[in-house]
């Protein structure tokens, strides 16, 4: 059992709960275990655009927090992953900074000393885990399931702070899907973004682009679209309806997150898994010959 | 002697230029001076077809000291931060970075945050989080709450005034 | 040892004499010890001041000279001959330096002076013990060795050899003939390459004076300037050179017909795996592939192999190996020429996604009337002509993640391709080309790039971000700086001018040589203006590509340099060694090869006599450079002209 403390980040948390529904029930299965600590705070990405200095602070403060625990830090939400590090890669390279943030966080009883290992669901599951130990726990395999995947620009990109997987080519994600016998294609607009980062303040922008990747997929007759990141997923499955409206389609595509279709694919009950929190098709989805 | 923009007849901002390269510098370890405008960076911007974002022209008015017309602008919040410029940009400038430099610029000097952003920062302030835990609605139309999943209490700051403080002390500091 | 030295102090115009009092420096000098003459002028590297200092030694019988001057690094070399004209010993003249290490470093006038004063007086405590040194002699073996057959190759081994050396061209592939062979026109005259190239090729064939080594490599090379033992490997065609016709019946019949991808056509076209890798290949003679010949990997092919049973002269020799032969020469050129970046490493670009993306060479095979396609222009994904093709220039070029400098011929290849293609296709064929700069800079490219300019192109100056599949054709978004739009390329080919890059081999073989590279990997010149084609190891040169990007002409002008370079030793019956090289006093040294490991040059090996090792220096191969007397633990090793005997007393007197 390796153990890793979890921080969800504020979208997990608030109100993607399938995603973390999914990813606690399917962890202890790879023989992983969560630790939820008490604590922290927004990772501070958000305001980046605000104020950088702030979203610093706040990932730094969190990442504190974890290194308490000496246990590595699994991050599912890309976009905290992301700000955490970027945040890392500076406290690292720039004394001054550091210093600066660590004289705030004492005012929190806090203090950052050196980098947290931080991990994401896919490396977390292709590199750490294994694909052969995955292989071995599937129960109800996605025969030939035509799978979009969708890793989301914070997770490739950019790669000079070091990011899981490749910002051109990414295939952990199919790499993985292939273990539970899935057919992932890749398409022309797979790097495409989602659009989430202005939906703050250019809502319809935003809704366009989503609109604009789902058309596509569709298009190409897709079985399922397969998210990692609860920004993305409040995007393409949440805000489905309205994106379609937005671009003027017809959307049907069934969402889901990465762990819900590696829970569906171990046998584990699809409610346990939030798939009806889902507002997209899923049920049009098959699996196991069903 | 003086360089004048006789479009806008704006002067070259010089000692904000440097500023902002600095804080590129001690940020990512680039400038944007590299810069030769090849704009593969706007060839590929997620914003640039529906927003007109032209990331290599920010680089370009960086590089003239041309700062007040961009942070008075409204086209640098449209930038999707998917930092695809950064990726791949030959010359290892990052247009994506010199937005959130704008628009950190923007909101300290007073300019109005557009947008939801400044909820977020409040609800940050005050929950630690960027929103409120919601009931959200399942695709048969049922309520559901956060507890009713099985999921445990959300994890926020202990000390939620020491937490405040140094929050609203940071807000009004540059990086 | 010199009893009476003559002190010649220069005021270098202002430059020495603004700063240090030179008249009161000379009468300093002329009261110091075994000083019997002490003068100053104001140019002492002029005529003038030759003279002074020959008609000085004359009338005082000077056995030693001082001059107080600028850096050694100036006119050492200068005033050594004028000093031996004048009937002095080279090596009995110390150079104090009162420029750059005074005159120039220092505003007080006062000290600078007195600080030059403590110069010359070092300077003088040297020359009062340096010995007379003479130059070693080093026989010069006059045959050359040329590194590749190329044009660079080629160009060099024919001004060799019409100057009468013999010159071993080695080739690594079964033909000479390099990259312009594979090339269908030359920019910006439309030269046919292959009809520019083939009576240069021809002329190597029937030259007297060159011995052509093809499918050949070089092994191993040891030795100096003007004595290098070269092993080459002649690596086994499995055909009788001498039997062999060159028909080329076998490659029809060959059971691997059409199977192999043919290195020349870049894997645009397939080959056999006994080949003749193109037309006008000198030797026109088969090779067989040992990597896919069936024969050779598996022991059989089929019933028997079908090239035995057609070819009339019976030339296949499947019991051929590989041979060493061992050649003496004087001096090596390398012109190992280039590869391109594979862009499948610029992964946006789609190279390695999507058939119809390929680079400049291929599209050059295609082009070709020798090539794969007979010249005929198709899209590789389904063999028609494609109605729309576009250029994407600069692929991994000038570019911080990926190699930094201009590949220099991109911008002009392309232009090319362009009129070509145009010519081939028709005006009607739509072609775009986005490029960041276009680099017309040499003769006559720039009235070529405008007759492009002026032919229906649709040039867009910007860099697409990726290439994308868009059902039946590809498509990119490239946003245009001149009219800032963004525009959508639909297009059914995409032409990447990639990157020019140094050989994939090319860090292996500067193990051979002792080569150095730049940053960016292509062989290192000695000095990029003055010496473009000189290497820091005496005797070897460098001549086209494989020493940075260069187009056909400047590639063929640095072959004719290296030619002459090389020649410049290769004319000589014996060239002089330095003679301030490193010697060893064989009967204190102890034998414990520190010198040995500390030598960058190799010049220092370990010898036993009468059961004793001692440490050897081969003076040759020695520069100077000091590093194995600094790590003699015993003192045995030191250095002519820099003993420590010479430069203790120097010391000494300095402070």
């Amino acid at each position: 059992m390796k153990k890793y403390v979890f921080y969800p980040g504020c979208v997990m948390s608030t109100e993607q709960y399938a995603y973390e529904m999914s990813i606690r029930e399917i962890l202890p299965k790879i023989d992983i275990e969560l630790a939820d600590v008490e604590g922290f705070s927004c990772c501070g990405a958000p305001m980046k655009s605000v104020n950088q200095l702030m979203t610093l602070y706040l990932s730094a403060r969190n990442l504190s927090i974890a290194q308490k625990e000496g246990l590595g830090l699994f991050v599912p939400c890309p976009v905290c992953h992301l700000s955490f590090s970027e945040c890392q890669r500076i406290m690292e390279n720039n004394a001054e900074m550091r210093d600066r943030i660590n004289g705030m966080l004492s005012s929190e009883d806090l203090q950052y000393n050196g980098s947290v290992n931080l991990v994401n669901i896919i490396d977390l599951l292709h590199d750490h885990v294994g694909i052969d130990k995955i292989k071995k726990l599937v129960k109800k395999p996605l025969e030939n399931l035509k799978v979009a995947t969708h890793y989301g620009c914070h997770l490739i990109r950019p790669s000079e702070v070091g990011r899981p997987v490749d910002s051109e080519n990414p295939q952990k994600m199919e790499t993985v899907l292939k273990a539970l016998s899935a057919k992932p294609l890749d398409y022309a607009e797979k790097l495409d973004c989602c659009g989430a980062m202005i939906q703050a303040n250019l809502p319809e922008s935003a809704l366009t682009k989503t609109g604009q990747k789902l058309v596509a997929v569709q298009e190409q007759g897709f079985d399922v679209f397969v998210d990692v990141c609860p920004w993305c997923h409040r995007m393409f499955d949440s805000k489905q309806t309205k994106a379609g409206e937005t671009v003027a389609a017809k959307l049907d595509v069934p969402v889901v997150y990465l762990t819900q279709l590696l829970g569906l694919a171990f046998g584990i009950d699809k409610k346990r898994l939030g798939m009806d929190l889902n507002l997209s098709p899923v049920d049009k989805v098959k699996i196991g010959g069903k | 002697m003086s360089i004048i923009d006789l479009t806008s007849m704006g002067e070259s901002q010089t000692e904000i230029k440097k500023e902002i390269n600095e804080r590129l510098s001690k940020l990512q370890g680039e400038i944007s001076d590299y810069c030769f405008q090849c704009a593969k960076c706007t060839s590929g911007c997620e914003a640039h077809k529906l927003l007109e974002l032209e990331p290599h022209k920010i680089v370009a008015l960086l590089k003239r000291g041309l700062i007040d017309e961009m942070v008075n602008s409204d086209v640098i919040w449209t930038c999707m931060s998917c930092f695809k410029c950064r990726e791949r940009c030959p010359q290892k400038v990052a247009p994506v970075e010199i937005l959130f430099a704008l628009k950190n610029m923007a909101v300290a000097s007073g300019k109005q945050i557009p947008g939801k952003y400044t909820a977020m920062l409040q609800s940050i302030l005050s929950i630690g989080l960027i929103q409120d835990v919601q009931t959200v609605t399942t695709r048969d139309n049922k309520m559901k709450k956060r507890e009713e999943l099985g999921l445990p209490a959300v994890s926020k700051p202990i000390d939620a005034a020491k937490f405040q403080t140094v929050l609203s002390k940071l807000a009004v500091e540059k990086i | 040892m010199s009893d009476k030295i003559g002190v010649f102090v220069c005021h270098c115009g202002i430059n020495i004499a603004s700063v240090v009092d030179v008249k009161r420096l000379a009468k300093y000098a002329s009261n110091l010890d075994n000083v019997v003459v002490s003068k100053d002028y104001k140019y002492m590297c002029s005529d003038t001041g030759a003279k002074l200092i020959k008609e000085s030694i004359k009338k005082h019988k000077l056995d030693g000279v001082v001059i107080a001057c600028c850096s050694p690094r100036m006119h050492e070399h200068t005033f050594r001959g004028v000093v031996e004209t004048g009937g002095v010993n080279a090596f009995n003249l110390e150079i104090a330096n009162v420029r750059e290490q005074c005159s120039w470093a220092h505003d007080d006038k006062e000290r600078a002076t007195q600080k030059a004063e403590a110069l010359v007086r070092g300077a003088v405590a040297k020359a009062r013990l340096l010995e007379p040194l003479e130059r070693s002699k080093i026989s010069v073996n006059p045959n050359a060795l040329v590194v590749g057959g190329g044009i660079s190759g080629i160009q060099a081994s024919l001004d060799l050899a019409d100057k009468g050396f013999k010159v071993y061209l080695v080739e690594k592939t079964p033909s000479i003939g390099g990259r312009m062979a594979q090339l269908d026109k030359t920019f910006p005259t439309l030269d046919c390459s292959a009809c520019i190239l083939t009576p240069k090729m021809m002329e190597v064939a029937n030259h007297q004076n060159i011995e052509l080594l093809t499918y050949s490599e070089i092994e191993s090379v040891e030795g100096n300037i003007g004595n290098y033992t070269v092993k080459v490997k002649n690596k086994p065609r499995y055909v009788d050179m001498d039997k062999c016709t060159g028909c080329g019946d076998c490659v029809g019949a060959c059971r691997m017909k059409d199977r192999i991808s043919s290195e020349f056509d870049m894997g645009m076209g397939k080959r056999s795996a006994i080949y003749i890798p193109f037309p006008q290949a000198i030797p026109l003679k088969c090779t067989i592939d040992s990597e896919n010949c069936l024969m050779i990997t598996r022991g059989k092919c089929g019933k028997g192999p079908l090239c035995v049973e057609v070819c009339e002269a019976d030339a296949i020799d499947f019991k051929q190996k590989e041979e060493i032969v061992e050649l003496d020469v004087g001096s090596i050129i390398v012109a190992t020429g280039y590869d391109l970046l594979d862009p499948a490493s610029v992964y946006e670009y789609g190279y390695s996604r999507y058939d119809n993306v390929i680079t400049t060479l291929e599209m050059e095979r295609l082009i070709s009337s020798s090539g794969p396609t007979v010249g005929d222009i198709v899209c590789p994904s389904n063999g028609e002509n494609p109605k729309s093709i576009t250029f994407v220039l600069c692929v991994g070029s000038r570019d911080e993640t990926s190699c930094t400098w201009c590949c220099r011929i991109g911008c002009m290849s392309a232009l090319k391709q362009v009129y070509l293609i145009k010519e081939k296709l028709g005006d009607d064929v739509e072609i775009n080309v986005c490029y960041t700069d276009i680099r017309s800079f040499g003769k006559g490219y720039e009235e070529f790039y405008r007759k492009i300019r002026g032919q229906n192109t649709n040039f867009f100056r910007g860099k697409p971000s990726d290439v994308r599949k868009a059902e039946d054709h590809l498509k990119m978004d490239v946003f245009d700086t001149m009219t800032s739009k963004l525009f959508e390329i639909n297009t059914d080919m995409v032409v990447l001018v990639p990157e020019l890059v140094p050989r994939s081999d090319a860090d292996d073989f500067t193990r051979v040589l002792h080569l150095s590279q730049s940053a960016d990997g292509f062989y290192l010149e000695a000095h990029p203006k003055l010496r473009p084609m000189d290497t820091f190891t005496d005797g070897v040169f460098l001549a086209g590509c494989c020493q940075g990007p260069k187009d056909i002409q400047d590639s063929v002008s640095q072959a004719s340099g290296a030619a002459s370079r090389a020649a410049n030793i290769l004319s000589k019956k014996e060239l002089e060694a330095e003679p301030q090289v490193a010697c060893v006093d064989e009967d204190v040294c102890s034998g414990c090869g520190l010198c040995v490991s500390v030598c960058a040059y190799n010049a220092i090996e370990l010898v036993e006599d009468d059961g004793r090792s001692h440490a050897k220096v081969t003076e040759a191969l020695c520069k100077g450079c000091g590093a194995c007397v600094g790590a003699c633990p015993s003192g045995a090793m030191q250095q002519r002209g820099f003993k420590d005997k010479q430069i203790l007393p120097m010391i000494r007197e300095t402070v």
